[in-house]
């Protein structure tokens, strides 16, 4: 399994890779929502606060990439025509997009890396990590996760092809009700445990506090759990999706 | 349905039917009927073809025994294994392969496509190279492996897409028109490369158009037709339900409609059909062997330009013709 998932980032990744569109699209976004995130905090702020305003733009930019591109994965597969051929194979179809969303999670670390770069280069910000073993193991926890949650989003382009624009449509409530744009504090109260049940807002809080400084043990492990549970939900919905798939004949349908 | 174990693929009662929508702001959903419960049987071993016009039914037939559509009603098995309940092994007893240009990746190379599918159809990877270099020199790719498919021809993507169903070494092998839209040259190869499966002791399922293809490859065909098996035997078994007829050959220019119509009221004639060749109209005429036909097929077509006409004894394609054009 492990094999088959390495196998499939590679293929992902290599099929990213080679779409100027992909490439140009991934490799700006960051830098524009760290420049966006940088003056909504203002330069003058604290150092910290930058900090960590140029991470949740990390977060951020991993939210937008699954978003849009779990979905815009499958959406490839089916007009390739791959995706009958995967459905077929002898292992559940989960095992197959995993890589394919965990890899657009994945592109979080050039994220993380272009983001700290451009805020050290044109805001001066410090990059000093408060718990730097943790902060090295929140980043890939926080990409499953989110790359788990991504995976519910795609098991329904399976059956719904119109699923690509649901996706795309939960980019700006997720990054809000995580946190991700404003403090949650400042959002009404209903919306915090909503926000508990987001893979990213405990990504980033896990990310946050192992910088800044806290005790991010906790969120990693909220993670961890989050991880498991959508990875359950998703492959509940892949077999219901699947079947219904098989049933109404969407699978070949571009 | 009980399993038989001789069988490879058993096929009873099957039918399949797809809800069509239509209409923007008041969508009426209605139904249309692909397969109206066919029966068939593949034997172990056997290169079995599925003949029928565009829209008859062959790709359902396929899609539902490859587990991609579930059946509406009657079975399916393959190798035992009900279609719809044991997807998972008749999964990993199968290979699939779909003609035309989809179904690749064809940003990666032939080897990169070929290695991931391997471990999704999970060749154990000691053996995965080795098998991928077998199954390039069966396919005659063996030194292009490493060019990105967006590069290749449609016979040269049509050999990896074989390559790419034979990775796992199923037993059963599902080829949905296979040679669609590939050259002479081409076509041929592949047909060789069929041919030497089956010879390898593969079960095929074969789905095509092309008559000359299923008489030279299949060991049994079935002619499906509007979602209806209406013939199934040996190629020699569908010829001989017309050769007590004679068939010619008209090429005609300018023949309309009405005149077409006359002809198939002649006396003594079965069936008659009408092929574009450029400018020419190859019009078709089936009749009754012995029966006297130039004159009076001559005389319906005489406000039209008449190239050679040749009487000839029947091909499985006239056979073909004749079922399917009789339902």
């Amino acid at each position: 399994m492990i094999r088959l998932l390495l196998s499939g980032l590679r293929v992902h990744f290599l099929q990213l890779s080679r779409s100027a569109v992909e490439v140009v699209s991934i490799t700006v976004w960051p830098i524009i929502y760290a420049t966006v995130a940088y003056y909504m905090f203002g330069a003058e702020s604290d150092p910290d606060v930058l900090l960590t305003a140029s991470l949740g733009a990390t977060v951020m930019a991993i939210w937008s990439s699954v978003a849009f591109s779990a979905g815009g994965a499958i959406e490839i597969q089916r007009r390739l025509g791959t995706l009958e051929l995967l459905v077929a194979a002898p292992i559940p179809f989960g095992a197959v997009l995993a890589p394919i969303t965990i890899a657009t999670s994945a592109i979080g670390i050039y994220a993380l890396g272009a983001t700290l770069l451009w805020g050290r280069l044109l805001f001066g910000i410090s990059l000093h990590f408060e718990h730097p073993v943790l902060f090295a193991l929140s980043l890939p926890v926080a990409i499953v996760a989110i790359g788990m949650l991504g995976l519910i989003l795609a098991s329904t382009l399976i059956f719904y092809r119109a699923a690509l624009f649901l996706g795309a449509s939960f980019e700006y409530p997720v990054w809000l009700v995580t946190g991700l744009l404003v403090p949650l504090s400042v959002l009404p109260g209903w919306v915090a445990p909503l926000s508990w049940l987001l893979a990213p807002t405990w990504g980033m809080r896990a990310i946050r506090e192992s910088t800044v400084g806290g005790s991010p043990l906790s969120a990693l492990a909220m993670c961890v759990g989050l991880s498991a549970c959508y990875a359950v939900i998703a492959a509940v919905c892949l077999r219901a999706f699947e079947r219904l798939a098989r049933e109404r004949a969407t699978l070949a349908l571009t | 349905m009980t399993a038989d174990p001789a069988l490879a693929v058993q096929v009873v009662g099957l039918e399949r039917s797809y809800r069509v929508g239509k209409g923007v702001f008041r969508r009426r959903a209605s139904e249309l009927q692909a397969l109206r419960g066919i029966t068939f049987s593949i034997e172990r071993g056997e290169l079995f073809g599925l003949l029928g016009p565009n829209g008859a039914g062959k790709t359902t037939t396929i899609k539902v025994l490859t587990t991609l559509l579930l059946p509406s009603a009657g079975t399916a098995r393959v190798l035992g294994f009900d279609v719809a309940r044991q997807a998972r092994e008749v999964r990993t007893r199968i290979g699939y392969v779909f003609g035309g240009d989809r179904g690749l990746y064809d940003r990666l190379s032939a080897l990169d496509n070929l290695r991931y599918f391997a471990d999704v159809y999970r060749v154990p990877p000691r053996t995965q190279r080795p098998r991928i270099d077998e199954l390039l020199e069966l396919v005659g790719l063996k030194g292009r492996e490493r060019e990105r498919v967006e590069t290749y021809s449609r016979g040269m993507r049509q050999r990896l897409h074989i390559a790419r169903g034979l990775l796992h070494d199923p037993p059963v092998l599902f080829l949905d028109e296979p040679t669609l839209g590939l050259d002479p040259v081409g076509a041929r190869e592949l047909r060789q490369t069929i041919a030497r499966l089956q010879q390898a002791g593969k079960t095929i399922l074969l789905t095509t158009h092309y008559m000359f293809e299923a008489d030279e490859l299949c060991q049994r065909i079935a002619v499906i037709s509007d979602g209806s098996i209406v013939a199934t035997g040996t190629p020699a078994d569908l010829k001989s339900r017309i050769s007590d007829r004679t068939v010619v050959e008209i090429e005609a220019f300018g023949a309309s409609d009405e005149m077409i119509e006359r002809l198939r009221s002649v006396a003594g004639v079965a069936s008659v059909s009408v092929e574009l060749r450029e400018q020419a109209q190859v019009i078709l005429v089936q009749a009754s062997r012995g029966a006297e036909l130039l004159q009076p097929l001559l005389r319906e077509l005489e406000d039209a330009r008449i190239g050679k006409v040749v009487p000839r004894p029947p091909t499985l394609e006239d056979a073909y013709v004749d079922l399917v054009g009789s339902t």
